[in-house]
């Protein structure tokens, strides 16, 4: 069995060893990623620099959430709003693979510059064994190139360490519940963020019906976990389908997108079945989503897909 | 401790098998498929998993050294999808694109009761990822397991300790996995 507290003392031990100069760390304010600034902070203290990125492509509330955490955390943090530069870097672009490819190579970039300043030689990041199996390489076949992953450019400047590498995110929450960490059992969120839950071009404006979307399930959905109407999903969300349906609002005629609603049930994202909503709880998400939106949005549809055939995310 | 390493074709759950072999307190690594037979004798090995992977054993790809285990070991192997296939056609039987590929949620039917499915009724839910099948079971295998639309689930050689499964017992919706891994430890354990 995995022994969350043999895995802190040997990875601190190892990262201390390892670590001979300032660290980086990138820091998305999710399970995996807070971890493992635990971890290095235990390690290295006040050489290790937390660095968020608003990417424009976060969860409703969520920069202002991360800032927090840090702070909470004692992490000697940088908090950088660079949603501009990756909306434009996003501009007319809709292959999957490109979007993560663009993703993944601004972060670093991101990170080089800060890096430079403070004269850091190490990038700390959150990768798990789903993240570089699905990225693929020599026998593996690539599914999604993962931003921290497959997504990293060719040529980096920065040392890259991955102290949760061999581990699947139960494994992950069982540590953050030995470092009483508050994001032990919050949901993944791709690093991509909201950018690949917009099926086809991520424009500024898609991005924010897909965001208020995505607020409402999960709302919707933690409501009625709580009421005990459903057990709680491993990942929950709405994607934005680029794909316009007629429809009929106050008498007039209207014509908006459709959203798609994912929930799945899983322990370690490698095989996923979808969750059973009860139907009260669809009916709720659904007249929330379509009254919310008005005439952005006017089908809502749930996807009922397991993994495999189909992946968590759409992209 | 029992030794039992992990030979990688390539498999999106190789890691998944590991992780099931070390949760159940087994002595294992993740080997690649180039590792030769020799290798994996120096290092004392009791037993063998080789993975499933992306290759289309039906299109004649080949899994790295695998051949050359079977030809030599007297220790068990586990096969599991295209480690499964490759055994298959290793000994004389066929690999064929199936007509209806399985991927996710199907139910296995057990049709001879063997080690390998100890505590695990005759019908049980498996999880499933593969294009092609076992078309022909070879001469000396006997034939274990089915499901609706694949006839060769699971199979055996009747003088060997070598197993092949085309369902996937490592990943955590089969619902009687880690009990299937659980007699393939006991097995490498005689």
């Amino acid at each position: 069995m995995f022994k969350g507290e043999k895995f802190i003392e040997e990875t601190v031990t190892k990262l201390k060893e390892g670590i001979t100069g300032k660290a980086l760390i990138a820091f998305s304010g999710g399970v995996d990623s807070t971890v493992c600034a635990a971890l290095v902070n235990k390690a290295i203290g006040k050489q290790l620099v937390a660095v968020h990125v608003d990417t424009g492509y976060m969860r409703k509330d969520e920069p202002k959430n991360v800032k927090k955490l840090m702070e909470k955390m004692g992490l000697n943090h940088h908090f950088i709003d660079a949603s501009k530069e990756f909306y434009s870097a996003l501009k007319g672009v809709e292959d999957p693979e490109e979007k993560r490819k663009i993703i993944g190579e601004k972060f670093i970039r991101v990170f080089e510059k800060v890096a430079e300043k403070e004269k850091v030689e190490y990038l700390v990041q959150g990768t798990i064994a789903p993240d570089w199996i699905e990225s693929g390489g020599q026998l593996r076949d690539t599914i999604k190139s993962h931003h921290n992953v497959g997504g990293l450019p060719e040529k980096m400047k920065l040392k890259l360490v991955e102290p949760l590498r061999d581990l699947y995110k139960d494994e992950v929450r069982k540590v953050a519940r030995i470092l009483k960490l508050p994001v032990a059992e919050r949901q993944p969120f791709p690093g991509p963020g909201l950018a690949i839950r917009i099926i086809g071009e991520a424009t500024p404006e898609r991005t924010e019906i897909v965001r208020e979307a995505c607020d409402i399930v999960e709302k919707e959905i933690e409501s009625a976990v709580e009421k005990g109407l459903m057990e709680m999903p491993w990942q929950y969300f709405a994607v934005l389908i680029p794909v316009k349906s007629v429809g009929v609002h106050g008498d007039r005629r209207a014509y908006g997108y459709v959203i798609a609603v994912r929930a799945v049930h899983s322990i370690d994202a490698m095989t996923c079945a979808f969750s059973k909503i009860p139907n009260e709880v669809v009916d709720r998400i659904s007249t929330r989503i379509t009254n919310t939106m008005k005439d952005k949005v006017n089908r809502v549809v749930y996807d009922v897909t397991n993994k495999p055939p189909s992946t968590v995310e759409w992209e | 401790m029992v030794k039992i390493y992990v030979v990688d074709n390539g498999g999106q759950w190789t890691h998944r098998e590991w992780r099931t072999l070390r949760d159940l307190e087994v002595d294992t690594k993740i080997v690649p498929n180039t590792t030769s037979f020799d290798e994996l004798v120096k290092e004392g090995i009791d037993g063998l998993v080789l993975s499933g992977g992306a290759p289309r054993i039906a299109l004649e790809d080949d899994l790295g050294n695998s051949g050359e285990y079977f030809e030599k070991a007297k220790f068990p192997i586990l096969g599991i999808c295209a480690g499964h296939q490759f055994m298959g056609r290793f000994f004389g039987g066929e690999v064929a694109p199936s007509k209806i590929p399985e991927f996710g949620k199907i139910e296995l039917t057990i049709l001879k009761q063997d080690a390998l499915f100890d505590g695990v009724p005759e019908k049980s839910i498996v999880w499933l990822s593969h294009n092609d099948e076992v078309s022909k079971l070879p001469d000396d295998f006997e034939l274990l397991a089915e499901s609706e639309n694949c006839k060769n689930q699971a199979m055996k050689h009747r003088k060997k300790p070598f197993y092949g499964v085309q369902f996937h017992p490592e990943v955590e919706h089969t619902e009687f996995g880690e009990q299937i891994f659980r007699n393939f430890v006991k097995i490498c354990e005689k």
